[in-house]
């Protein structure tokens, strides 16, 4: 079953046309990147999703149910725009938190001290969040999220302002809980961090779809085809019919497949006949597909 | 009601009521008061006034006679308040007596002199001499007692007999006993000081109101400037959320309502008798707040108009609080809601003293009017219950309930809004978004 289904949404404000007939789904314990320039419609995508703001047409589900209002409590949702009450101690935010998610007041109590432990601020539970660093903030408002065990987990920008150590400990949580089941929607303008997680994503510009898929998909769609190879011996498997052209230096050879060439193929023949060093499938970085696509969308162009 | 609004009432109100400057605000009021009559309690138990001894030279010898026969009252202990010591002093040896009278009253062995002269019903000047001379109630006694023996004296001077004239000054005397018809049939009760009560308690409301419109609106702004509403409102309707945060903050202020109100009532109450109880002298101070009619029944009302007034104006604060990003942009902004205050305090002002005119009830039944002007009306016109009193609470209702389905609107678009403040234009375009 797919957790969420977002079928031909559209949002307006006034004469702006914030999200024009956005269409995707997602499966569970997957990490779906909703990826964008700032200002692309992701933070309204989002809103939509929530039932913060209604679309103006189009339809959404939340595992299966289209009434979004009764399915907010299966959601975690982190936005971008954070913040807390300053004045609060962390374990009665938490509290209040669970509260508004209907969690029972045992159910919260168990999982603050497991998620507060998890994180490392255990000791900090009866200080005002005042008292906490940025860092320390940041992590309380991750595990207010996902205290109530949520079915689907949107995170928006959530490595923004963490240190290389935090986030990779938020990194490591959320593949814990995508190993769990949890699907996560992960916002982000950010591509290297959406690179290593997502396996699906949607790449908006100007309210309007611009790549959606499977990521692997996306970069053999797009990429070159190119690999570069170092070996010893034989170059015979440079004859292959699934090369287009190739450019050999004698112990290192880059090589262009055909549009259908299977890289895989010609890896199998290289080593019946030669050592190999090096094998390298040469995929455009997610970056610079980001890029291509938003500024090809921008001219009026389509991705090459 | 859902358990996410009571999670919002509960996180507003328990935040607010454990500060430090609530829980002081909240009993420095009953604590002055409580202070006020235990001083009162003390210094009547402790300082009971004792006889005081006068000596009086009567060089007209009209007076003294009938002086002493005036001012024979007694103290509650059953002692006389005075002793009076007639002094006769011929006119060589009068320097060197008042001088002795002087130093007498310096050592504390008397407590004055009062020196009549001879001419008195002509120069109609007594002198009054005293190491205090503050006690103007004692003063006021002895003039008006003097008074009445030089006039009696010119009279019988005329050829009216003496009898005659004090039978004509009692029967003359006329005292003024307001009364108030109420349905109930008659009451006793001061005119001014059931207007005052009432200007006291619409201005506690006036205050209240603002203050805790004011707290509203602020913690609207603190949610929006620190970027928490979004997380919020991503388990809760905006509606929701505002409604929870009004109540909350409607809470905090009942909460001390209630303790002023009922620290007052008790005071109203019970003070007296248990003055009384202990044998101590009320003293006149007292006689003030056993004219204060505060009641019950007005303290109910109060109670009621102050939880409409309150969510009236509450709702159009949190509706500013979503339309700015700061608390000196909603401190600048709140001119109508002030402005709305303070109109319906000056009407109540007029319809307190006329409150059974057309024109009062229609005042009192304007929405932003009525949480001041029906609760005065109720108020000075307690026991009985002012024309409209009972409709107010329904068009308030009924104009709540509409004020907050359209200030929600503006609520739920401004609450996400960063940056600019929009002119109210834009914000009423808010109120047709989907």
């Amino acid at each position: 079953m797919n957790v969420l289904e977002v079928e031909n949404i559209n949002k307006s404000f006034g004469q702006f046309k914030a999200v024009q007939d956005v269409s995707f789904s997602i499966q569970e314990g997957v990490i779906f990147g909703l990826l964008g320039p700032n200002g692309a419609g992701k933070t309204t995508t989002i809103r939509m999703i929530m039932n913060i703001i209604i679309q103006d047409s189009g339809r959404i589900a939340i595992l299966g149910n289209s009434d979004v209002k009764h399915s907010t409590r299966f959601i975690g949702y982190l936005p971008e725009e954070r913040g807390m009450y300053r004045k609060m101690k962390v374990d009665k935010l938490l509290y209040f938190q669970a509260k508004l998610k209907s969690m029972a007041k045992e159910d919260a109590g168990k999982a603050i001290d497991l998620w507060l432990d998890r994180v490392g601020l255990s000791d900090w539970k009866k200080k005002k969040i005042e008292e906490l660093s940025k860092g320390m903030q940041q992590k309380i408002q991750f595990i207010s999220t996902v205290l109530h065990q949520p079915k689907l987990l949107i995170l928006d920008e959530p490595f923004g302002g963490l240190d290389p150590i935090n986030q990779n400990l938020i990194k490591e949580i959320l593949l814990d809980l995508k190993a769990r089941g949890t699907t996560i929607i992960f916002s982000t303008h950010v591509m290297e961090s959406a690179e290593k997680l997502c396996e699906e994503i949607f790449l908006i510009n100007q309210g309007q779809k611009v790549l959606y898929g499977r990521l692997h998909d996306i970069k053999q769609g797009l990429g070159k085809h190119n690999i570069y190879i170092e070996y010893d011996g034989d170059d015979a498997f440079l004859k292959s019919d699934q090369i287009q052209k190739y450019d050999n230096y004698g112990n290192a050879v880059e090589i262009q497949l055909k549009a259908d060439g299977n890289a895989q193929k010609i890896l199998k023949d290289a080593m019946q006949a030669a050592t190999i060093r090096k094998f390298e499938i040469k995929e455009p970085s997610l970056n610079e597909i980001f890029i291509e696509s938003v500024q090809a969308a921008d001219t009026g162009g389509s991705p090459s | 009601m859902s358990k996410q609004i009571l999670a919002i009432i509960n996180r507003e109100y328990a935040t607010r009521a454990k500060t430090k400057g609530f829980i002081i605000g909240t009993i420095l009021f009953p604590l002055i008061l409580v202070l006020i009559f235990s001083g009162i309690f003390i210094s009547g138990k402790f300082f009971q006034p004792s006889t005081r001894t006068y000596y009086i030279i009567d060089q007209s010898d009209l007076i003294y006679d009938e002086f002493v026969k005036f001012q024979s009252g007694t103290l509650d202990t059953g002692e006389p308040k005075y002793n009076f010591i007639r002094k006769h002093v011929t006119a060589s040896d009068l320097d060197s007596t008042l001088e002795s009278f002087q130093i007498r009253v310096r050592n504390k062995e008397i407590n004055g002199y009062l020196f009549i002269p001879e001419d008195v019903v002509e120069s109609k000047e007594v002198k009054y001499s005293a190491r205090n001379v503050s006690d103007f109630e004692e003063q006021e006694s002895f003039s008006r007692t003097l008074s009445w023996i030089v006039t009696n004296t010119k009279l019988e001077a005329k050829g009216y007999s003496s009898s005659d004239i004090r039978d004509v000054m009692n029967q003359g005397r006329v005292s003024l006993v307001s009364h108030q018809i109420t349905d109930k049939g008659e009451i006793q009760k001061s005119g001014v000081s059931s207007y005052i009560l009432t200007y006291i308690l619409t201005y506690v409301m006036f205050l209240m109101t603002m203050i805790y419109g004011q707290i509203t609106m602020r913690s609207v702004i603190e949610e929006k400037s620190q970027r928490i509403t979004e997380g919020i409102v991503s388990s809760v309707k905006p509606m929701e959320l505002m409604f929870g945060k009004i109540l909350g903050v409607c809470g905090l202020g009942l909460t001390q309502l209630v303790i002023f109100g009922g620290f007052m009532l008790a005071a109203v109450t019970f003070a007296e008798p248990l003055f009384k109880s202990f044998g101590v002298t009320a003293p006149d101070f007292l006689n003030i707040i056993r004219q204060v009619h505060f009641t019950a029944p007005v303290f109910v009302f109060m109670i009621i108009y102050f939880i409409l007034g309150f969510i009236f104006y509450a709702s159009l604060y949190a509706a500013l609080g979503a339309m700015v990003n700061s608390e000196d942009e909603g401190q600048q902004f709140q001119t109508p809601m002030i402005m709305l205050l303070v109109f319906a305090y000056f009407i109540m002002f007029t319809v307190a003293r006329n409150p059974e005119t057309t024109r009062a009830l229609w005042a009192s039944l304007i929405p932003p009017f009525t949480p001041l002007v029906m609760f005065a009306r109720v108020s000075v016109s307690d026991p009985s219950l002012p024309s409209g009193a009972i409709i107010s609470i329904f068009t308030m209702l009924g104009s709540t309930a509409l004020v907050i389905w359209l200030v929600a609107k503006i609520y739920r678009v401004g609450i996400l809004m960063y940056g600019k403040k929009p002119s109210l234009k834009e914000a009423l375009k808010w109120i047709r978004y989907k």
